[in-house]
């Protein structure tokens, strides 16, 4: 579904991810780990048209999204959930989820599999974003990116400034997004947690592909082992 | 005394509009437009002389409305592009010099190839009479198409899905670019609009007195004055402020007089600035 080669980006001339190649299967969950500054970010967002990319290419499915801007991608099938979620903040839930499926009318049947996922918002349809808690804008910047149909959807540590209880319950929703056959593709520092929810992972360090492997060999290996799992 | 807030309503209305289209480019574009009233007076002066020419007023307004909503999207395509793509300080100085020429070129061309052009509609038909104050047939269409023009503004932004683009657009540009929404296309739209706004307060305006070659400096001033006190990004922020300031604007004028009106007008600004930086009903950065 996806396929990244050689892929370089950064900011201003200065390249932060350096020739990164990976691939994403139809119906997987793949995680990307790495530390922080490792250039998860700066992959991801460069990957969907927020960032200009200096070399490489991007392709999913048949198109080669290499230099698109990101508004063309979100329309091309793949979704994405930025760290800082980027939520509108004077905007309800209800209207975050309408603007989730521009340019088309919001599907009702995307919305209730939305609001089933996620009854919080169910709750909360009139609340404004801005009011809401780091958790409940969490489940928002999902179900937003959810409405657009997204045959991949790509989070950028979704964790990010949750509780541990509330990051937990993020990653059993988005366990029940990929049983629902969705493909996934995240980037986490919370590493015990994406790997137990994902198929195959990438460690991404200095901004290049270190480590590769399924999430069963990823956990046995002895290099993520002491850098991630806090295993002597 | 109901005659003057009487009045200050009727001005406060267009006051309102005229800050709709400068706002509204600020908060999407970041993009200070100080040529605001040079487009439309442009568009004023596209009327009288469409007029002059022979059109029906009703005609002769259509071409103007066109003419403010062609400037528009003349600036965004041209001038304005490299705004866009700066942020911050950079930005808003490169707007503020780039729309200042616009400025003095129009009005340049203007008092230079038609300093006696100016734009006056009469709507003819007597007084009527409004709590039991005569009230010119003129001000009340200008305050019927003012306040349409608002309801019409207040349904786009709330109920249409382009409207809630624009909205998010103006809240979280990464946000709406990740639903799909490309702002540039936006942009363009809202730079036209802001065109045919300016240009449908010339006409309006010209209802009660003459929209000459001139009248630009006066209405961007107005415009940024009740921006600053509604709070840029806000119409619902420039329909309280142009009313609260219209009513001022009489009362003043009336009382203490024309030249210490402008003075007042400008310290409330001032004041908005020291006490709550946002505005009436802006948001705080």
């Amino acid at each position: 579904m996806l396929e990244i080669k050689a892929f370089s980006a950064g900011y201003q001339g200065n390249d932060v991810v350096h020739d990164v190649s990976f691939h994403v299967e139809t119906g997987e969950a793949v995680m990307i780990i790495g530390s922080n500054g490792s250039g998860k970010t700066t992959l991801f967002r460069a990957m969907c048209g927020l960032l200009g990319a200096s070399s490489g290419e991007v392709l999913f499915n048949r198109d080669d999204l290499a230099g698109m801007p990101a508004q063309r991608i979100v329309r091309l099938g793949m979704g994405f959930v930025p760290a800082e979620r980027h939520l509108f903040p004077r905007m309800t839930v209800q209207e975050h989820l309408s603007l989730g499926a521009y340019p088309k009318r919001p599907d009702p049947e995307t919305m209730s599999i939305v609001l089933d996922l996620f009854p919080r918002l169910a709750e909360r349809r009139r609340q404004r974003a801005g009011t809401m808690s780091g958790g409940e804008q969490q489940m928002l910047a999902v179900g937003r990116a959810l409405m657009s149909r997204p045959r991949l959807l790509v989070l950028d540590e979704p964790t990010t400034g949750l509780a541990p209880k509330l990051a937990v319950e993020a990653y059993e929703a988005l366990g029940v997004l990929r049983d629902q056959g969705l493909t996934l593709l995240v980037a986490e520092q919370q590493v015990p947690l994406a790997m137990a929810f994902s198929d195959r992972g990438y460690v991404l360090e200095n901004g290049q592909i270190q480590i590769q492997g399924t999430s069963e060999e990823l956990a046995k290996n002895p290099e993520v082992r002491r850098a991630y799992l806090g295993v002597m | 005394m109901t005659a003057v807030i009487l009045d200050g309503i009727v001005l406060g209305l267009q006051f309102g509009l005229l800050a709709v289209g400068l706002t509204l480019v600020y908060g999407l574009g970041g993009v200070l437009n100080l040529a605001y009233g040079q487009m439309a007076v442009a568009a004023a002066i596209v009327v009288a002389l469409a007029m002059d020419a022979g059109l029906s007023a009703g005609v002769a307004v259509g071409v103007g409305l066109l003419a403010g909503g062609l400037f528009g999207l003349l600036l965004d395509a041209t001038l304005l592009r490299p705004v866009y793509r700066l942020r911050g300080e950079a930005q808003i100085l490169l707007s503020l010099l780039l729309t200042l020429g616009v400025a003095f070129i129009v009005d340049g061309l203007l008092t230079w190839q038609l300093p006696l052009e100016a734009l006056t509609l009469n709507i003819g038909g007597g007084a009527v009479e409004i709590f039991g104050v005569p009230m010119r047939r003129g001000s009340l269409w200008a305050s019927g198409i003012t306040v349409a023009a608002f309801v019409a503004l207040f349904f786009f932004f709330r109920s249409t899905m382009l409207g809630r683009a624009v909205r998010s657009i103006i809240q979280d540009e990464e946000g709406a670019r990740l639903v799909g929404i490309d702002p540039n296309r936006m942009r363009t739209m809202i730079l036209v609009s802001s065109g045919v706004l300016a240009a449908l307060v010339a006409v309006t305006r010209s209802m009660s007195i003459p929209v000459t070659v001139t009248s630009g400096i006066s209405f961007t001033i107005f415009a940024l004055i009740v921006t600053v006190v509604g709070g840029l990004g806000s119409v619902a922020g420039a329909f309280f402020a142009g009313l609260l300031l219209g009513i001022i604007n009489t009362i003043s004028s009336f009382y203490i007089g024309t030249f210490l009106t402008l003075i007042i007008l400008l310290s409330a600004a001032a004041l908005t600035i020291l006490i709550r930086p946002s505005g009436l009903l802006g948001v705080a950065e």
